[in-house]
Protein backbone atom coordinates (compact mmCIF):
# COMPACT_ATOMS: atom_id res chain seq x y z
CA UNK A 1 0.00 0.00 0.00
CA UNK A 2 2.36 2.78 0.93
CA UNK A 3 5.04 1.63 -2.01
CA UNK A 4 1.35 1.93 -4.45
CA UNK A 5 0.96 5.77 -2.87
CA UNK A 6 4.55 6.27 -3.63
CA UNK A 7 4.50 4.89 -6.75
CA UNK A 8 1.97 6.91 -7.32
CA UNK A 9 2.91 10.14 -6.15
CA UNK A 10 6.55 9.76 -8.59
CA UNK A 11 4.69 9.29 -12.05
CA UNK A 12 2.27 11.80 -10.72
CA UNK A 13 5.04 14.62 -9.99
CA UNK A 14 7.20 13.39 -13.31
CA UNK A 15 4.25 13.46 -15.35
CA UNK A 16 3.46 17.38 -14.34
CA UNK A 17 7.06 18.07 -14.89
CA UNK A 18 7.09 16.54 -18.41
CA UNK A 19 3.99 18.19 -18.86
CA UNK A 20 5.10 21.39 -17.76
CA UNK A 21 8.27 21.24 -19.82
CA UNK A 22 6.74 20.04 -23.31
CA UNK A 23 4.31 22.05 -23.21
CA UNK A 24 6.01 25.52 -21.87
CA UNK A 25 9.47 25.09 -21.89
CA UNK A 26 9.69 27.75 -25.52
CA UNK A 27 7.21 29.75 -24.58
CA UNK A 28 9.27 30.67 -20.59
CA UNK A 29 12.53 31.14 -23.14
CA UNK A 30 10.28 33.36 -25.56
CA UNK A 31 8.67 35.31 -22.82
CA UNK A 32 12.10 35.48 -20.73
CA UNK A 33 13.68 37.35 -23.71
CA UNK A 34 10.90 39.25 -24.45
CA UNK A 35 11.11 40.90 -20.88
CA UNK A 36 14.70 41.41 -20.97
CA UNK A 37 15.77 42.66 -24.65
CA UNK A 38 12.19 44.31 -25.58
CA UNK A 39 12.26 42.11 -28.38
CA UNK A 40 9.67 40.84 -30.00
CA UNK A 41 8.49 37.20 -29.38
CA UNK A 42 9.94 34.53 -31.34
CA UNK A 43 6.21 32.90 -31.13
CA UNK A 44 3.16 35.10 -31.10
CA UNK A 45 1.56 36.31 -28.13
CA UNK A 46 -1.95 34.36 -28.81
CA UNK A 47 0.20 31.50 -29.33
CA UNK A 48 2.63 31.92 -25.69
CA UNK A 49 -0.65 32.70 -23.84
CA UNK A 50 -2.65 29.57 -25.19
CA UNK A 51 0.33 27.75 -23.99
CA UNK A 52 0.41 29.53 -20.63
CA UNK A 53 -3.74 28.45 -20.52
CA UNK A 54 -2.71 24.96 -22.17
CA UNK A 55 -0.59 23.98 -19.27
CA UNK A 56 -3.22 24.75 -16.66
CA UNK A 57 -5.61 22.68 -18.57
CA UNK A 58 -3.32 20.20 -18.85
CA UNK A 59 -2.57 20.13 -15.23
CA UNK A 60 -5.85 20.09 -14.35
CA UNK A 61 -6.51 16.68 -16.72
CA UNK A 62 -3.19 14.94 -15.05
CA UNK A 63 -4.27 15.93 -11.52
CA UNK A 64 -7.84 14.47 -12.28
CA UNK A 65 -6.40 11.25 -13.04
CA UNK A 66 -5.71 10.84 -9.63
CA UNK A 67 -8.82 8.96 -8.18
CA UNK A 68 -7.47 7.29 -5.05
CA UNK A 69 -8.82 8.95 -2.05
CA UNK A 70 -5.84 8.40 -0.11
CA UNK A 71 -3.12 9.39 -2.06
CA UNK A 72 -5.13 12.19 -1.84
CA UNK A 73 -5.59 12.25 1.58
CA UNK A 74 -1.60 11.49 2.19
CA UNK A 75 -0.42 14.30 0.37
CA UNK A 76 -3.34 16.79 1.74
CA UNK A 77 -2.45 15.74 5.58
CA UNK A 78 1.40 15.34 5.06
CA UNK A 79 3.80 16.90 7.91
CA UNK A 80 3.66 17.21 11.44
CA UNK A 81 3.47 19.24 14.30
CA UNK A 82 6.43 20.79 16.31
CA UNK A 83 5.96 21.34 20.19
CA UNK A 84 6.78 24.67 20.91
CA UNK A 85 5.86 26.76 24.32
CA UNK A 86 5.00 30.31 23.64
CA UNK A 87 7.25 32.32 25.16
CA UNK A 88 6.42 35.50 25.90
CA UNK A 89 10.22 36.96 25.46
CA UNK A 90 9.23 36.44 21.45
CA UNK A 91 6.03 38.68 21.72
CA UNK A 92 7.77 41.71 23.41
CA UNK A 93 10.68 41.44 20.93
CA UNK A 94 8.13 41.17 17.84
CA UNK A 95 5.89 44.10 19.11
CA UNK A 96 9.04 46.30 19.76
CA UNK A 97 10.43 45.38 16.24
CA UNK A 98 6.96 46.55 14.93
CA UNK A 99 6.48 49.69 16.60
CA UNK A 100 9.97 50.75 16.18
CA UNK A 101 9.29 49.85 12.14
CA UNK A 102 6.14 51.99 12.09
CA UNK A 103 8.10 54.77 14.38
CA UNK A 104 11.48 54.45 12.13
CA UNK A 105 8.81 55.32 8.67
CA UNK A 106 7.03 57.97 10.27
CA UNK A 107 10.24 60.02 11.44
CA UNK A 108 12.27 59.33 8.16
CA UNK A 109 9.22 59.65 6.09
CA UNK A 110 8.97 63.73 7.12
CA UNK A 111 12.73 64.15 7.99
CA UNK A 112 14.33 61.64 5.64
CA UNK A 113 16.38 62.79 2.30
CA UNK A 114 13.33 62.96 -0.33
CA UNK A 115 15.28 61.24 -2.65
CA UNK A 116 13.15 57.71 -2.43
CA UNK A 117 16.20 55.37 -3.28
CA UNK A 118 18.13 56.97 0.48
CA UNK A 119 14.86 57.31 2.21
CA UNK A 120 14.67 54.84 4.65
CA UNK A 121 10.68 55.30 5.21
CA UNK A 122 10.02 54.36 1.25
CA UNK A 123 12.78 51.57 1.16
CA UNK A 124 11.38 49.85 4.47
CA UNK A 125 7.43 49.90 3.79
CA UNK A 126 7.66 48.99 -0.15
CA UNK A 127 10.95 47.10 -0.93
CA UNK A 128 11.10 45.58 3.05
CA UNK A 129 7.53 45.62 3.92
CA UNK A 130 5.49 45.10 0.45
CA UNK A 131 7.87 43.23 -1.17
CA UNK A 132 10.21 40.93 0.96
CA UNK A 133 8.00 40.61 3.92
CA UNK A 134 5.25 39.34 2.41
CA UNK A 135 6.96 37.07 0.47
CA UNK A 136 8.21 35.60 3.62
CA UNK A 137 4.67 35.48 5.10
CA UNK A 138 3.13 33.20 2.12
CA UNK A 139 6.93 31.28 1.76
CA UNK A 140 7.36 30.54 5.19
CA UNK A 141 4.84 31.53 7.59
CA UNK A 142 2.68 34.46 9.25
CA UNK A 143 4.32 36.24 11.39
CA UNK A 144 2.24 39.38 11.10
CA UNK A 145 0.00 39.00 14.87
CA UNK A 146 3.53 38.91 16.24
CA UNK A 147 4.99 42.33 14.59
CA UNK A 148 1.50 44.15 14.26
CA UNK A 149 2.39 47.31 15.53
CA UNK A 150 -1.20 48.55 15.02
CA UNK A 151 -2.30 45.77 17.10
CA UNK A 152 0.66 46.83 20.01
CA UNK A 153 -0.80 50.83 20.24
CA UNK A 154 -4.71 49.27 20.08
CA UNK A 155 -3.53 46.94 22.97
CA UNK A 156 -2.56 49.84 24.74
CA UNK A 157 -5.53 51.91 25.01
CA UNK A 158 -8.75 50.71 26.73
CA UNK A 159 -11.19 49.08 24.59
CA UNK A 160 -15.11 50.53 24.24
CA UNK A 161 -16.11 46.92 22.87
CA UNK A 162 -19.00 48.13 20.76
CA UNK A 163 -20.78 45.92 19.01
CA UNK A 164 -19.88 45.05 15.19
CA UNK A 165 -22.57 45.64 12.35
CA UNK A 166 -22.88 41.57 11.72
CA UNK A 167 -24.60 42.13 8.66
CA UNK A 168 -21.58 44.02 7.18
CA UNK A 169 -19.44 40.77 7.61
CA UNK A 170 -15.93 41.41 5.92
CA UNK A 171 -16.99 43.84 3.50
CA UNK A 172 -15.33 46.82 5.12
CA UNK A 173 -12.26 45.14 4.47
CA UNK A 174 -12.67 44.45 0.94
CA UNK A 175 -13.69 48.23 0.42
CA UNK A 176 -10.61 49.07 2.50
CA UNK A 177 -8.30 46.57 0.44
CA UNK A 178 -9.14 48.08 -2.57
CA UNK A 179 -8.90 51.79 -1.03
CA UNK A 180 -5.58 51.02 -0.13
CA UNK A 181 -4.56 49.84 -3.75
CA UNK A 182 -6.48 52.90 -5.34
CA UNK A 183 -4.07 55.61 -3.39
CA UNK A 184 -0.99 52.89 -3.96
CA UNK A 185 -1.65 53.23 -7.63
CA UNK A 186 -3.02 56.86 -8.01
CA UNK A 187 -0.48 58.51 -5.71
CA UNK A 188 3.37 58.86 -5.77
CA UNK A 189 3.58 57.16 -2.47
CA UNK A 190 6.81 55.17 -3.92
CA UNK A 191 8.18 58.70 -4.48
CA UNK A 192 7.51 61.13 -2.10
CA UNK A 193 8.26 59.62 1.10
CA UNK A 194 5.79 62.91 3.03
CA UNK A 195 2.84 61.98 1.43
CA UNK A 196 3.65 57.89 2.11
CA UNK A 197 4.31 58.63 6.20
CA UNK A 198 0.59 60.83 5.99
CA UNK A 199 -0.64 57.93 4.58
CA UNK A 200 0.88 55.63 7.25
CA UNK A 201 0.13 57.88 9.46
CA UNK A 202 -3.87 58.19 8.60
CA UNK A 203 -4.12 54.36 8.13
CA UNK A 204 -2.64 54.28 11.94
CA UNK A 205 -5.10 56.90 13.06
CA UNK A 206 -7.87 54.93 11.22
CA UNK A 207 -6.60 51.79 12.81
CA UNK A 208 -6.34 52.63 16.06
CA UNK A 209 -9.85 54.06 16.72
CA UNK A 210 -11.46 51.54 14.95
CA UNK A 211 -9.63 49.01 17.08
CA UNK A 212 -10.01 50.41 20.31
CA UNK A 213 -14.01 50.86 19.66
CA UNK A 214 -14.19 47.55 18.51
CA UNK A 215 -11.57 45.81 20.53
CA UNK A 216 -8.35 44.60 19.06
CA UNK A 217 -9.62 40.77 18.31
CA UNK A 218 -12.71 42.00 16.24
CA UNK A 219 -11.43 44.62 14.76
CA UNK A 220 -7.96 42.71 13.42
CA UNK A 221 -9.62 39.73 12.25
CA UNK A 222 -12.53 41.37 9.86
CA UNK A 223 -12.17 45.00 9.33
CA UNK A 224 -8.22 45.42 9.27
CA UNK A 225 -7.63 44.73 5.37
CA UNK A 226 -3.50 44.69 6.29
CA UNK A 227 -4.39 41.84 8.95
CA UNK A 228 -6.34 40.29 7.02
CA UNK A 229 -4.29 39.53 3.81
CA UNK A 230 -1.63 38.80 6.18
CA UNK A 231 -3.49 35.86 7.27
CA UNK A 232 -4.72 34.36 4.14
CA UNK A 233 -1.20 34.86 3.13
CA UNK A 234 -0.09 32.81 5.64
CA UNK A 235 -2.38 29.83 4.75
CA UNK A 236 -0.54 29.46 1.51
CA UNK A 237 2.81 29.11 3.89
CA UNK A 238 4.05 25.50 5.07
CA UNK A 239 4.59 26.78 8.80
CA UNK A 240 1.44 28.02 10.78
CA UNK A 241 1.50 29.08 14.39
CA UNK A 242 -0.89 26.74 16.59
CA UNK A 243 -1.76 27.15 19.97
CA UNK A 244 1.01 24.75 21.06
CA UNK A 245 3.55 24.92 19.19
CA UNK A 246 3.97 25.64 15.40
CA UNK A 247 2.38 22.97 12.32
CA UNK A 248 4.02 21.86 9.33
CA UNK A 249 2.27 20.93 5.84
CA UNK A 250 3.17 20.80 2.42
CA UNK A 251 2.90 24.35 0.66
CA UNK A 252 -0.73 25.44 -0.22
CA UNK A 253 -2.07 22.50 1.35
CA UNK A 254 -3.89 24.41 4.54
CA UNK A 255 -5.74 25.93 1.60
CA UNK A 256 -7.78 22.73 1.26
CA UNK A 257 -10.00 23.27 4.36
CA UNK A 258 -12.08 26.79 3.99
CA UNK A 259 -11.34 27.86 7.75
CA UNK A 260 -11.49 31.13 8.10
CA UNK A 261 -13.70 31.50 4.93
CA UNK A 262 -17.21 31.59 6.61
CA UNK A 263 -19.09 34.19 4.45
CA UNK A 264 -19.39 35.04 1.10
CA UNK A 265 -17.83 38.80 1.80
CA UNK A 266 -14.81 36.45 2.85
CA UNK A 267 -14.81 35.05 -0.56
CA UNK A 268 -15.20 38.66 -1.68
CA UNK A 269 -12.17 39.47 0.11
CA UNK A 270 -9.70 36.73 -1.58
CA UNK A 271 -10.95 37.82 -5.04
CA UNK A 272 -10.30 41.67 -4.25
CA UNK A 273 -6.71 39.88 -3.53
CA UNK A 274 -6.07 38.39 -6.26
CA UNK A 275 -7.57 41.22 -8.53
CA UNK A 276 -5.78 43.96 -6.61
CA UNK A 277 -2.06 42.26 -7.32
CA UNK A 278 -3.60 41.99 -10.87
CA UNK A 279 -4.35 45.63 -11.73
CA UNK A 280 -1.16 46.80 -9.89
CA UNK A 281 0.82 45.01 -12.82
CA UNK A 282 -1.91 45.82 -15.24
CA UNK A 283 -1.56 49.66 -15.12
CA UNK A 284 2.11 49.39 -16.00
CA UNK A 285 1.54 47.54 -19.29
CA UNK A 286 1.60 49.38 -22.72
CA UNK A 287 -1.75 49.17 -23.67
CA UNK A 288 -2.96 50.00 -20.25
CA UNK A 289 -1.31 53.73 -20.72
CA UNK A 290 -3.10 53.57 -24.49
CA UNK A 291 -6.29 52.68 -23.42
CA UNK A 292 -5.93 55.42 -20.72
CA UNK A 293 -5.00 58.34 -23.09
CA UNK A 294 -8.13 56.95 -25.42
CA UNK A 295 -10.47 56.76 -22.91
CA UNK A 296 -9.34 60.94 -21.07
CA UNK A 297 -8.79 61.86 -24.92
CA UNK A 298 -12.52 61.20 -25.18
CA UNK A 299 -13.03 63.69 -22.17
CA UNK A 300 -13.47 61.27 -19.46
CA UNK A 301 -11.75 62.17 -16.06
CA UNK A 302 -8.70 60.11 -15.11
CA UNK A 303 -9.48 59.42 -12.02
CA UNK A 304 -13.00 58.02 -13.22
CA UNK A 305 -10.87 55.94 -15.28
CA UNK A 306 -8.76 54.63 -12.66
CA UNK A 307 -11.50 54.18 -10.14
CA UNK A 308 -13.76 52.69 -12.84
CA UNK A 309 -11.64 50.31 -13.86
CA UNK A 310 -10.23 49.08 -10.69
CA UNK A 311 -14.11 48.58 -9.26
CA UNK A 312 -15.29 47.28 -12.53
CA UNK A 313 -12.53 44.65 -12.46
CA UNK A 314 -13.17 43.27 -9.22
CA UNK A 315 -16.54 43.30 -10.20
CA UNK A 316 -15.68 41.44 -13.58
CA UNK A 317 -13.45 39.28 -10.95
CA UNK A 318 -16.17 38.52 -8.57
CA UNK A 319 -19.48 38.08 -11.15
CA UNK A 320 -16.43 35.42 -12.95
CA UNK A 321 -16.50 33.55 -9.91
CA UNK A 322 -19.90 33.59 -8.24
CA UNK A 323 -20.82 32.40 -12.33
CA UNK A 324 -18.32 29.39 -12.00
CA UNK A 325 -19.87 28.52 -8.52
CA UNK A 326 -23.38 28.17 -9.86
CA UNK A 327 -22.10 26.28 -12.72
CA UNK A 328 -20.12 24.12 -10.50
CA UNK A 329 -23.67 23.14 -8.48
CA UNK A 330 -24.86 22.16 -11.77
CA UNK A 331 -22.14 20.12 -12.81
CA UNK A 332 -22.03 18.19 -9.84
CA UNK A 333 -25.42 17.60 -9.47
CA UNK A 334 -24.76 18.65 -5.67
CA UNK A 335 -27.33 20.52 -3.49
CA UNK A 336 -25.23 22.44 -1.75
CA UNK A 337 -25.42 25.89 -2.19
CA UNK A 338 -23.49 28.15 -4.41
CA UNK A 339 -22.00 29.76 -2.10
CA UNK A 340 -21.02 27.19 -0.04
CA UNK A 341 -19.02 25.89 -3.27
CA UNK A 342 -18.01 29.32 -3.48
CA UNK A 343 -16.27 29.79 -0.05
CA UNK A 344 -14.72 25.81 -0.44
CA UNK A 345 -13.20 26.95 -3.50
CA UNK A 346 -11.66 30.29 -2.57
CA UNK A 347 -8.53 29.44 -0.52
CA UNK A 348 -6.84 27.96 -3.92
CA UNK A 349 -6.96 31.37 -5.62
CA UNK A 350 -4.29 32.29 -2.92
CA UNK A 351 -1.72 30.53 -4.20
CA UNK A 352 -2.36 31.95 -7.23
CA UNK A 353 -2.11 35.42 -5.73
CA UNK A 354 0.72 34.18 -3.96
CA UNK A 355 2.60 33.10 -7.39
CA UNK A 356 2.01 36.48 -9.01
CA UNK A 357 2.51 38.37 -6.10
CA UNK A 358 6.36 36.47 -6.32
CA UNK A 359 6.49 37.30 -10.07
CA UNK A 360 6.04 40.40 -9.72
CA UNK A 361 8.27 41.87 -6.74
CA UNK A 362 10.78 39.35 -6.54
CA UNK A 363 12.77 41.18 -9.32
CA UNK A 364 12.13 44.52 -7.81
CA UNK A 365 12.88 43.09 -4.33
CA UNK A 366 16.37 41.49 -5.38
CA UNK A 367 17.14 44.78 -7.42
CA UNK A 368 16.35 47.18 -4.68
CA UNK A 369 17.86 45.43 -1.80
CA UNK A 370 21.40 47.24 -1.82
CA UNK A 371 19.71 50.46 -1.15
CA UNK A 372 17.61 49.18 1.70
CA UNK A 373 20.67 47.79 3.45
CA UNK A 374 22.32 50.61 2.81
CA UNK A 375 19.78 52.59 4.35
CA UNK A 376 19.14 50.16 7.06
CA UNK A 377 22.85 50.58 8.04
CA UNK A 378 23.24 54.33 7.85
CA UNK A 379 19.56 56.08 7.78
CA UNK A 380 20.28 59.74 9.03
CA UNK A 381 23.53 59.50 5.88
CA UNK A 382 22.64 57.16 3.34
CA UNK A 383 24.78 56.93 0.47
CA UNK A 384 23.75 59.58 -1.86
CA UNK A 385 24.18 57.48 -5.75
CA UNK A 386 23.07 53.90 -4.08
CA UNK A 387 23.77 51.31 -6.54
CA UNK A 388 21.09 48.65 -7.44
CA UNK A 389 21.27 45.47 -9.11
CA UNK A 390 19.83 44.45 -12.66
CA UNK A 391 18.01 41.26 -12.96
CA UNK A 392 20.26 39.04 -15.64
CA UNK A 393 18.02 38.13 -18.43
CA UNK A 394 16.84 34.12 -17.55
CA UNK A 395 14.92 36.21 -14.53
CA UNK A 396 11.74 36.86 -17.03
CA UNK A 397 11.18 33.32 -17.15
CA UNK A 398 11.84 32.62 -13.71
CA UNK A 399 8.95 34.91 -13.06
CA UNK A 400 6.61 33.30 -15.39
CA UNK A 401 7.46 30.17 -13.45
CA UNK A 402 6.46 31.51 -10.67
CA UNK A 403 2.92 32.12 -12.34
CA UNK A 404 2.74 28.77 -14.09
CA UNK A 405 3.53 26.92 -10.36
CA UNK A 406 1.00 29.17 -8.37
CA UNK A 407 -1.83 27.99 -10.75
CA UNK A 408 -0.65 24.27 -10.56
CA UNK A 409 -0.21 24.67 -6.66
CA UNK A 410 -4.56 25.96 -7.08
CA UNK A 411 -4.99 23.50 -9.25
CA UNK A 412 -4.06 20.62 -6.54
CA UNK A 413 -5.43 22.41 -4.10
CA UNK A 414 -8.64 22.47 -5.60
CA UNK A 415 -8.76 19.09 -6.51
CA UNK A 416 -8.12 17.95 -2.81
CA UNK A 417 -10.77 19.98 -1.80
CA UNK A 418 -13.90 18.90 -4.11
CA UNK A 419 -12.71 15.26 -2.74
CA UNK A 420 -13.32 16.20 1.12
CA UNK A 421 -17.06 17.95 0.10
CA UNK A 422 -18.30 15.63 -2.70
CA UNK A 423 -18.75 11.92 -1.96
CA UNK A 424 -18.40 11.24 -5.57
CA UNK A 425 -15.10 10.88 -7.22
CA UNK A 426 -16.26 11.82 -10.32
CA UNK A 427 -19.00 14.41 -9.40
CA UNK A 428 -15.90 16.54 -7.71
CA UNK A 429 -13.99 16.69 -10.62
CA UNK A 430 -16.92 17.50 -12.88
CA UNK A 431 -17.56 20.20 -9.77
CA UNK A 432 -14.08 22.22 -10.79
CA UNK A 433 -14.77 22.45 -14.49
CA UNK A 434 -15.75 25.74 -14.55
CA UNK A 435 -13.49 26.83 -11.72
CA UNK A 436 -10.46 25.51 -14.33
CA UNK A 437 -12.26 27.83 -17.14
CA UNK A 438 -11.91 30.68 -14.70
CA UNK A 439 -8.37 29.74 -13.72
CA UNK A 440 -7.04 29.26 -17.37
CA UNK A 441 -8.12 32.90 -18.74
CA UNK A 442 -6.82 34.61 -15.27
CA UNK A 443 -3.54 32.78 -15.83
CA UNK A 444 -3.57 33.57 -19.79
CA UNK A 445 -4.54 37.49 -18.86
CA UNK A 446 -1.58 37.71 -15.70
CA UNK A 447 0.70 36.04 -18.36
CA UNK A 448 0.27 38.47 -20.61
CA UNK A 449 0.93 41.49 -17.92
CA UNK A 450 4.10 39.80 -17.00
CA UNK A 451 5.55 39.22 -20.61
CA UNK A 452 4.54 42.80 -21.44
CA UNK A 453 7.48 45.10 -21.18
CA UNK A 454 6.54 47.66 -17.98
CA UNK A 455 5.71 51.65 -18.38
CA UNK A 456 4.79 53.98 -15.52
CA UNK A 457 1.12 54.88 -16.22
CA UNK A 458 -0.21 57.82 -17.54
CA UNK A 459 -1.72 61.07 -16.21
CA UNK A 460 -0.44 60.59 -12.72
CA UNK B 1 -9.49 -1.43 -1.36
CA UNK B 2 -8.20 1.94 -2.10
CA UNK B 3 -10.06 3.81 0.61
CA UNK B 4 -10.10 3.57 4.20
CA UNK B 5 -11.86 5.66 6.60
CA UNK B 6 -12.87 9.06 5.97
CA UNK B 7 -12.94 10.72 9.91
CA UNK B 8 -12.48 14.47 8.22
CA UNK B 9 -14.65 16.51 10.41
CA UNK B 10 -12.88 19.82 9.58
CA UNK B 11 -14.97 22.56 7.78
CA UNK B 12 -14.36 21.55 4.50
CA UNK B 13 -15.93 18.13 5.06
CA UNK B 14 -20.01 18.97 3.89
CA UNK B 15 -21.16 18.10 7.04
CA UNK B 16 -20.37 21.54 8.58
CA UNK B 17 -22.76 23.84 9.65
CA UNK B 18 -26.65 23.58 10.24
CA UNK B 19 -27.43 21.50 6.81
CA UNK B 20 -29.98 24.43 6.20
CA UNK B 21 -27.60 27.09 5.44
CA UNK B 22 -25.45 24.75 3.10
CA UNK B 23 -28.03 23.03 0.98
CA UNK B 24 -31.06 24.01 -0.93
CA UNK B 25 -33.37 21.34 -2.74
CA UNK B 26 -36.68 22.87 -3.99
CA UNK B 27 -39.39 21.11 -2.64
CA UNK B 28 -40.70 19.26 -6.02
CA UNK B 29 -37.28 17.08 -6.33
CA UNK B 30 -36.28 13.85 -5.27
CA UNK B 31 -33.67 13.75 -3.49
CA UNK B 32 -32.04 11.57 -1.15
CA UNK B 33 -31.21 12.05 1.89
CA UNK B 34 -28.32 10.83 4.53
CA UNK B 35 -30.70 9.24 7.64
CA UNK B 36 -27.33 10.32 9.92
CA UNK B 37 -26.90 14.00 8.98
CA UNK B 38 -29.76 14.89 6.67
CA UNK B 39 -27.63 15.95 3.63
CA UNK B 40 -29.61 15.81 0.46
CA UNK B 41 -28.16 13.80 -2.77
CA UNK B 42 -29.33 14.21 -6.03
CA UNK B 43 -28.50 10.46 -7.06
CA UNK B 44 -28.74 7.12 -4.04
CA UNK B 45 -25.35 6.69 -5.26
CA UNK B 46 -23.55 9.65 -3.80
CA UNK B 47 -25.31 9.24 -0.90
CA UNK B 48 -24.08 5.57 -0.19
CA UNK B 49 -20.69 6.85 -0.85
CA UNK B 50 -21.38 9.64 1.79
CA UNK B 51 -22.60 7.46 4.41
CA UNK B 52 -19.32 5.05 4.05
CA UNK B 53 -17.36 8.19 3.39
CA UNK B 54 -18.48 10.64 6.50
CA UNK B 55 -20.29 7.91 8.89
CA UNK B 56 -18.25 5.27 8.74
CA UNK B 57 -18.25 4.64 12.18
CA UNK B 58 -21.85 5.14 12.81
CA UNK B 59 -23.26 3.18 10.34
CA UNK B 60 -24.64 -0.54 9.79
CA UNK B 61 -22.23 -3.21 8.17
CA UNK B 62 -24.99 -3.80 5.25
CA UNK B 63 -23.91 0.16 4.50
CA UNK B 64 -20.34 -0.38 4.81
CA UNK B 65 -20.99 -3.15 2.07
CA UNK B 66 -23.02 -0.98 -0.44
CA UNK B 67 -20.59 1.63 0.03
CA UNK B 68 -17.98 -0.57 -1.01
CA UNK B 69 -19.72 -1.89 -4.12
CA UNK B 70 -20.40 1.88 -4.98
CA UNK B 71 -17.47 2.61 -4.85
CA UNK B 72 -15.72 -0.21 -7.29
CA UNK B 73 -18.90 0.72 -9.42
CA UNK B 74 -17.21 4.16 -9.65
CA UNK B 75 -14.26 2.68 -10.24
CA UNK B 76 -15.52 1.42 -13.50
CA UNK B 77 -16.89 5.15 -15.03
CA UNK B 78 -13.33 6.67 -13.51
CA UNK B 79 -11.63 4.15 -15.78
CA UNK B 80 -13.19 6.23 -18.77
CA UNK B 81 -12.81 8.80 -18.21
CA UNK B 82 -8.96 8.50 -17.27
CA UNK B 83 -9.68 7.04 -21.12
CA UNK B 84 -11.23 10.47 -21.79
CA UNK B 85 -8.33 12.48 -19.77
CA UNK B 86 -5.52 10.74 -21.36
CA UNK B 87 -6.99 11.58 -25.00
CA UNK B 88 -7.77 15.15 -24.01
CA UNK B 89 -3.87 15.42 -22.71
CA UNK B 90 -2.59 14.10 -26.55
CA UNK B 91 -4.92 16.03 -28.53
CA UNK B 92 -3.56 19.28 -26.49
CA UNK B 93 0.02 18.24 -26.73
CA UNK B 94 -0.37 17.61 -30.46
CA UNK B 95 -2.19 20.48 -30.71
CA UNK B 96 0.43 22.35 -29.08
CA UNK B 97 3.31 20.91 -31.35
CA UNK B 98 1.40 21.33 -34.78
CA UNK B 99 0.43 24.97 -34.09
CA UNK B 100 3.81 25.22 -33.15
CA UNK B 101 5.25 23.77 -36.13
CA UNK B 102 2.77 25.81 -38.56
CA UNK B 103 3.26 28.87 -36.91
CA UNK B 104 7.23 28.76 -36.01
Amino acid sequence: MERHVRRQFCGLVAAVLVAVALLSGRAFAHGGALRSSGESLAVPTWLFLATGGGVVGASFLLASLVTDRTLVRRIDEYGSTLALSRARVVDVFGSIVGVAGLAAVLWFGVRGPTDPFRNLAVLVVWVGWWAGYVMSVYLVGNTWPTLNPFRTLVELLPSLELAYPERLGSWPSVAGLIALIWVEVVSPLADDPQLLAQVVAAYTAVTVVGGAAFGPERWFSTVDPISRVFSYYGRVAPVERIDDGLSLRLPGMALTDSRGVDSISEVAFIVALLWVTTYDGLVTVPAWADATRGAVGAGLPVQAVYVGSLLGGFVLFFGAYVLASYASRRLAETYLRPARLARNFAPPLLAIAAGYHLAHFLGYFLSLLPPLTAALSDPFSPPSNPLTYVMPSWFGGLELTFVLVGHLVAIWVAHAAAYDVFPGRLQAIRSQYPFILVMVIYTMVSLWIVSEPSVTPPYL
Amino acid sequence: MTTDNHTDDGPASATDGSPSTNVDASADETTYDCNYCDRPFAREQYRTLHVGLDHHDECTDAEIEAFQDAYSEEGEEIRLFRLKAIGGLVLLYFGFLFTYSIVT
